[in-house]
Formats: C-alpha cells, structure tokens, sequence
C-alpha cells in the first residue's frame, strides 16, 4: 500500500530518554504516516522498547517532541488517556488480566474507559475474539491458555478499543516457536485491514511480508531505514550488515 | 500488637510464605497438625467452660452469666476497628507506593510513627487527646485510637499486596486508557486481595485480642467486665480462667471463619 501521501499519524523530534546515565533513545525523529506498517529491528538494548513506549507514554521523554494525531502529548495539557485510548499497545509478557475470563479482559477498558454497555462490549469482543481465532476460549481464565492464545488475547483487546494506532513490543519473543505462528497470521491480517502499526521484532520473514519501511536501531538512535527488500539485501551502514548477518 | 515480618517479603515471594502470626494460626486445610491442633484447642476449650460451669456453677455459671454484655462490646470494638483500620490501610498503602512525595511523605511518616510507638501508649494518646478536640464517647474514642494504630500496620500489607502484582499489569491497564485509579479498582486490587487476605486475617485476629485494652478507657469489653466481677467477689483467679478461655474460644472461631473466607478468595491456591 502507497501511504507516503497520507497524512503524519506520529510524529517524532528530536527525542532524548536517559535512564540515569544512559541515553536510551538518542535524538530520535521519525514520522509514521497514517496506515502505515513499520517494523523496528536492532540488537536488544538498542532503544525499541523505549522507543514504542515513549509514544504511549509509559516512558516520559526528557527532550523533543511527540505529536499523535494532531495532540502534542508532551504538552502537559493533554489528557493522555484520551491519547492512549487510541494506541493500542502488546507487550512481549502479553499482561493478561489473571483474574478475568478471556471475555472479560477483552471487555474490561471498553466498560471502564469507552463506557460501552456490557452488552454492546460482549459483542465487540466475541467478534474480535473469532477474529484471532479464540472465540472458543471466551470462558475460560488465561492461566487455562497457551502463550499463544494468551498474546491473541491480549490483541484482541487492544483491538476492542478500535485504536487508530497498534505498538507491538516484540510480541512472539516469549512464545516457543510452535506459536509465533499463529501469533504473526493474525498481526498479517490485521495488517491488510489498514491500520497504522509499530513493530519491534526479529522476525525477518513478517518484516518482509508486512513492512512498508524497517527501522534499524542501534545504542538509541536510527542508523538506517528503509524499504524491507531494499534494507536487507543492501544495507549501507556495517553496524546493520553486522546485525543482518547474525539474524538472518 | 501484632509483628509485620517482613510483610513485603513474605507477600512477594508467591510460596513458600512465611506468615508468622501472633494469634492463633489461621487453621488452613493443607496444614493437617493446625486443623487437629484447633480441633483440640477448640473442643478443650468449651469442654472446660461446660464442665466448670456444671460442676461449680458458683462462681464459674455466674460469672458466664455476667460477661456477656462485654463479649458485644469487644465484638462491636472488633469489627468498627477493623472496618476503620481496613479503610486507613488502603489509602495509606496507597500512599506509599504513590509518585506524590507529599502524600508519599505523609504516608511513610504515619507508618514509621505508630510502628515506633506502644500500642497501649497509643490508645491512651489517641483517646486523650480526642477528649479534648471533640466529646466523642468512650467507646467511639477507644475504635478510633484501635483503627489509626492498625491502620498503620494494614498499610504496610496492603502497599506490599500492591507491590506483588507485576507491573506489566498496571501497565496494560493504562495503555487501554484507564487512569491510575481505574486500573487499582479494575486490575491491581482485584488481584492483590488474594495476597492479601492471610496477613489481613492475622491482623483481624491480633486486633480481635488487642481491644482487651480499650478495658483501660472505661469501655465495657469482656475484660472489663470481668474485673467489674472479680472486684465485686473476690474471684479474681475464677473469673481470669473464665475469661481467658471464652477469649480462646472466640480468637479460635474468627480464625476459623477467616481460613473459611481465604478458601472462598481461593487465597491459599
Ligand atoms: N526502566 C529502565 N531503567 C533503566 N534502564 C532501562 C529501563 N528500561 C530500559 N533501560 C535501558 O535502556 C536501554 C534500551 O532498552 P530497550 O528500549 O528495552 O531496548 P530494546 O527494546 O531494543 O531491547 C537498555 O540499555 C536498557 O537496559
Ligand atoms: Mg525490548
């Protein structure tokens, strides 16, 4: 899909976050235009998370600025629920509700926050709960579910917030390779609905499948970007030829 | 008054937990040698009331008749306290973990205060100082001081009960648009009480035998009224035995019902 006349979903200058000393994101800027997928790659440590967390702000930046959909959200007058409502975030420890049945979790913030009826709730969720295959499970507690299931829970709930944005934090990275699988068909066939998506990840074969554009990252900054065929085949910079050739 | 072990370290670890308490422990259904050992407590204990009370009715049956009016008190003392102590806890454990120093300082400085202070010392502070502020009768000053004493000691399970719950859920809470107290009410708390629960239970107990201090402030619990009894028929050592076992009794049977309520939490999985 063509997206590069779209307009900017996520805009980011100049970004800065140290952890004390460290600097874990270095003068980052980036802009994600409105639908489009984006997979970040890079060595462990090397900013990815932090990076995907400062736009939901569960990282606060020290310096540059995030703009999501048209609220600045470093303004400290922005109501960062409202923006969080909108970005929809899975987490590589899926962070299930333990003590709420599958249905309830993907339920949950659409009574609290969106204010849905349980009805109106129960029925967005079953849909989306047949949409990630685990309609089936709807009854049960997640301690019942494998890995898998429970990360397709978790996107299912993201997803009942009907998010305009979707953070992936290296979601199949916990799961035994028998799952990553299913896992990646449905981020494969959330991708193909158009929404706009961030991606940590090194699973090359779906940065391939899915990415309009890889990121590389390194010790916090952007070292290179491009189209997946382009990045991968004929990487400029030695610090992304040293990574490609370890993982690929 | 009621020793925090280690709370934090015990509630954090999810098992084994060492859950020392200083009441009669709380009979769970996996520890076989407690359940037999509070059947025996139990059964012993009524037994020798019975047998007491049929063989020299005078004093044991009159005292048994007297004493009943205070057994109420201590009950109404109890679960007031209790309730109030429930209340304080929560938003003192709050208060702990919270980003807000002030709030945080306000807090701490509660907590590191009364842990550092007599409970008796406490009660007669409280209960003094209350009568000079406000005219508050004997009873409400004595639930008052009981609470803000236990409060403290709730805090410190509640903001560890808190702390164990891994902080991918808070944050999954949040990343949905839930505000902070919207995740605590759907997602934290909900969660915590399961840790929660077994050290609450031994605080309910140790406050259950605690409020035989409020006898000093002219409230009429089961103590008080066993030395209104002893003082009128010089029965001091009869009276005692009564009154001790009738606290056996009771400290047992609320154990019993807590070890019943953690099974319904399903807190002991
Ligand atoms: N909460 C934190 N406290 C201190 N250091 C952190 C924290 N989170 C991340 N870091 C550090 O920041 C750097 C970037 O981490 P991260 O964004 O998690 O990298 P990646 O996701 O690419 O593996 C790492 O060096 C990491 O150790
Ligand atoms: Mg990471």
């Amino acid at each position: 899909m063509r997206t590069d006349n779209r307009p900017i979903m996520v805009e980011m200058r100049g970004i800065c976050k140290y952890f004390g000393q460290l600097k874990a994101l270095d003068n980052v800027s980036l802009d994600v235009r409105d639908g489009e997928k984006l997979v970040l790659i890079g060595p462990s440590g090397s900013g990815k998370s932090t990076l995907l967390r400062s736009i939901n702000q569960l990282e606060r930046i020290d310096h540059g600025r995030i703009i999501i959909d048209g609220f600045d959200i470093s303004d400290p007058e922005t109501n960062i629920n409202k923006v969080r409502e909108e970005i929809g975030m899975v987490f590589q420890s899926f962070n299930v509700f333990p003590h709420k049945t599958v249905l309830d979790n993907v339920n949950l913030a659409q009574i609290v926050v969106r204010k849905r009826s349980r009805k109106e709730a129960s029925e967005i969720s079953r849909e989306l709960l047949n949409k990630v295959g685990i309609i089936d499970k709807a009854e049960q507690y997640p301690d019942k579910l494998s890995g898998g299931q429970q990360q397709r829970v978790a996107i299912a709930r993201a997803l009942a917030m009907k998010p305009r944005i979707m953070l992936f934090d290296e979601p199949t990275s916990a799961l035994d390779p028998e799952m990553t699988g299913e896992v990646l068909d449905v981020m494969i066939k959330l991708a193909k609905e158009g929404i706009t998506m961030m991606v940590a990840t090194h699973e090359m074969g779906f940065a391939r499948e899915v990415a309009d554009r890889v990121i590389f990252m390194d010790y916090g900054a952007i070292i290179e970007e491009g189209k997946s065929e382009h990045l991968f085949k004929n990487p400029t910079r030695d610090r992304t030829k040293l990574f490609l050739d370890q993982i690929l | 008054m009621a020793e925090i072990k280690e709370w934090k370290d015990a509630v954090k670890t999810p098992r084994p937990a060492i859950l020392i308490s200083d009441g009669p422990a709380i009979p769970r259904r996996k520890d076989s040698g407690l359940f037999t050992a509070w059947r025996i407590s139990f059964i012993g204990a009524i037994a020798m009331v019975a047998y007491l009370a049929i063989s020299r009715p005078d004093p044991y049956w009159k005292i048994l008749k007297f004493i009943p009016d205070g057994i109420l008190v201590t009950f109404q003392v109890t679960i007031a306290a209790i309730v109030l102590a429930l209340i304080i806890g929560l938003f003192t454990g709050l208060g702990r973990i919270s980003k807000n120093k002030i709030l945080n300082g306000i807090a701490s400085l509660y907590v590191e205060i009364i842990r550092g202070i007599p409970l008796l010392v406490q009660l007669f502070y409280i209960y003094f100082a209350l009568g000079r502020i406000v005219n508050l009768p004997a009873m409400a000053s004595a639930i008052i001081a009981m609470a803000v004493c236990y409060g403290a000691y709730m805090g410190e399970i509640f903001r560890a009960g808190i702390e164990s719950i891994s902080s991918g859920q808070m944050e999954a809470a949040r990343s949905l648009g839930m505000t902070s107290s919207q995740a605590m009410r759907h997602v934290i708390l909900p969660q915590a009480i399961k840790t929660i629960l077994p050290p609450i239970g031994n605080e309910f107990v140790a406050l259950l035998k605690d409020s035989s201090l409020v006898s000093i402030l002219a409230v009429s619990d089961l103590l008080r009224r066993g030395r209104e009894f002893a003082a009128e028929s010089f029965n001091y050592f009869e009276t005692y035995t009564m009154v001790a076992l009738v606290y056996l009794i009771i400290t047992l049977l609320l154990s019993k019902l807590i070890s019943i309520m953690e099974e319904k939490v399903g807190a002991n999985r």
